[in-house]
């Protein structure tokens, strides 16, 4: 199959698609309570657009492109579009085919997917938890400030002050999760193509390292981490 | 026993057009309304579109052959069911008093969008959002205001929209708002008026023309956006947010009034009384048997059904329906 009919293939496979876009008409109704298109060159109307008119070459240059990554998945647009669409979801249909071609290396939000994959998607099958103090490191954090340096070499004796049990096995914040949890949270990232997902995006982010003669697991990672061409606000 | 030849629920432009035309033909007409006075929604209005002529002119010249002796009207009397019997038809008010004709015509109408139920557009939260129908006291002189600065009106509040279970167009909505952007205009010269809109739909006769004066002679601004929420500003006015979408980008824009464009929906009485037999489509409208062929006709012999009872129409296409079914009806009572 060629790529192009691949990738309306990939979209009319997955369920999603057909729930997130049946018929739009251009209000811009979405476009209007978007969170993201305030700050961001992003217009969940004109995407919704792109997709509908089925024009496969503009399709792909949107799958390699920055615009697919703006949105924060809020999906305000939701209960607003008058047609019943719901752009937030078609935003994810395209965001999963751009993962499996491996098209999200070729931009600069895209390639971030190798950051995140690697921080909070590791995180969640390591240690049960997407954010936990242990990982998020201060030079990698410089928004933090330089109490969270200080808050991470005191944590045992500050954390029991707002109440967390830190590292213990009982209830409450920053508890250990503990090795059953652990277990079926791995067996779930298997059974639910996570996992897989994960390879994926590895597989893609170590094939552009390469291309940028860098190492994927440092170089390339604080790369992705940092790049920032400014380019992306309005 | 009260016998007529035709019942008419309903005294709004439709049932006063098919009263008149029926008892031209010389037939006893009982010309029934649940408001204390005769016009129904046409009261709402002061000028019509597109030629700002006036409403009451128009209600006077309907009303004058309400006093015919082949006429009886009864105002303040709620239809709350239709029976056949015998091929009478029989309608009972909600005090139990029976009525009998040999027909019945259905001209119960449309109502108007309540706005409340867009809560996002703040009707009834905000004092300066109002809806088209609010705004006809305005420019009427009914109510006064103080010049506002920049007004803001906003197309399909309640048409064209899953969200309110309303997909369909109310049509004259956006002939209305051009309407009134000028009259607004004329009254507010310094006003600046910006009117978000999906589509505009120009659909009759000088419509595309007053919508371009609009543009042209009297500088109102036109935004191809649907509006996503309105919220108050510290100063009393209020914010909305919308896409301009031909040229991509969103927008905000602060204005001292907002006017919702209110859709039509089938009226209650509609609704009751199509469902009561069974007649009405899944929005509510009372369905006619062929609206290419029998649009007067209904499924049930001897009823039959007139204005916008069946669908969004303007004042004209109202008067035109409303004859074509008393002719229909008299042509029945002919055959029997």
């Amino acid at each position: 199959m060629d790529k192009k009919n691949l990738i309306l293939k990939k979209l009319d496979e997955d369920v999603r698609f057909h729930e997130a876009l049946s018929a739009c008409m251009n209000c811009g109704i979405c476009t209007a309570i978007c969170p993201a298109a305030e700050f961001y060159k992003y217009d969940p109307r004109a995407i919704c657009n792109i997709v509908q008119m089925g024009n496969v070459d503009e399709i792909e240059d949107l799958l390699k492109s920055d615009t697919i990554w703006y949105c924060g998945q809020c999906m305000s647009c939701k209960t607003r579009c008058p047609r019943g669409n719901t752009p937030g979801m078609l935003i994810t249909v395209l965001r999963k085919v751009s993962q499996e071609l491996g098209y999200f290396t070729e931009s600069e939000k895209g390639r971030q997917q190798f950051a995140i994959e690697q921080i909070v998607g590791k995180n969640i099958v390591n240690f049960g938890y997407c954010v936990h103090p242990d990982i998020v490191e201060p030079f990698m954090h410089p928004e933090q400030g330089p109490v969270w340096k200080w808050f991470r070499k005191n944590i045992e004796s500050v954390a029991p002050r707002f109440g967390a049990v830190y590292h213990q096995e009982k209830a409450g914040a920053l508890r250990k999760v503990d090795d059953n949890s652990i277990d079926e949270i791995r067996r779930i990232f298997e059974v639910s193509g996570g996992n897989e997902l994960f390879d994926t995006i590895e597989k893609f982010s170590e094939q552009k390292a390469s291309e940028y003669h860098q190492n994927a697991d440092h170089d390339y990672l604080m790369k992705v981490y940092t790049d920032n061409s400014g380019e992306h606000s309005k | 026993m009260n016998t007529f030849d035709s019942i008419i629920i309903g005294a709004g432009p439709a049932g006063l057009k098919a009263a008149d035309t029926l008892a031209n033909f010389n037939r006893k007409v009982l010309l029934i309304d649940t408001d204390a006075k005769i016009g129904g929604k046409l009261n709402l209005w002061d000028r019509l579109f597109p030629d700002f002529s006036s409403s009451q002119e128009l209600l006077n010249q309907l009303s004058k052959n309400i006093n015919n002796e082949n006429v009886t009207l009864k105002l303040n009397t709620n239809i709350i069911s239709i029976k056949n019997n015998d091929n009478h038809w029989m309608a009972t008010d909600s005090n139990g008093n029976t009525f009998y004709a040999t027909t019945m015509i259905i001209a119960t109408g449309f109502d108007v969008f309540d706005a409340h139920r867009k809560e996002e557009y703040g009707y009834g939260i905000y004092k300066n959002v109002i809806t088209s129908v609010d705004l006809e006291k305005i420019l009427s002189g009914e109510v006064s205001i103080e010049t506002p600065s920049k007004v803001a009106f906003i197309q399909c509040v309640g048409s064209r929209d899953e969200k309110v279970g309303n997909n369909f167009c109310s049509k004259n909505c956006c002939i209305c708002a051009v309407k009134q952007t000028i009259e607004l205009k004329e009254k507010f010269p310094l006003t600046d008026i910006y009117c978000f809109y999906m589509d505009l739909r120009m659909f009759g006769q000088s419509y595309e023309e007053l919508y371009r004066r609009s543009q042209q002679d009297y500088g109102v601004n036109f935004v191809r956006g649907r509006v996503s929420e309105i919220s108050p500003t510290m100063d009393n006015k209020v914010v909305l947010k919308a896409e301009d979408t031909l040229l991509s980008r969103p927008l905000k824009l602060t204005a001292d009034l907002v006017v919702l464009m209110v859709g039509m929906e089938a009226s209650k009485g509609t609704k009751i009384l199509g469902n009561q037999l069974n007649i009405n489509n899944t929005d509510g409208f009372v369905k006619s048997t062929d609206r290419y062929l029998s649009d007067s006709e209904t499924t049930l012999k001897g009823l039959f059904v007139t204005g916008t009872s069946k669908r969004q129409m303007s004042i004209p296409e109202t008067m035109n329906d409303a004859v074509n079914a008393a002719v229909i009806v008299n042509n029945f009572l002919n055959t029997l």
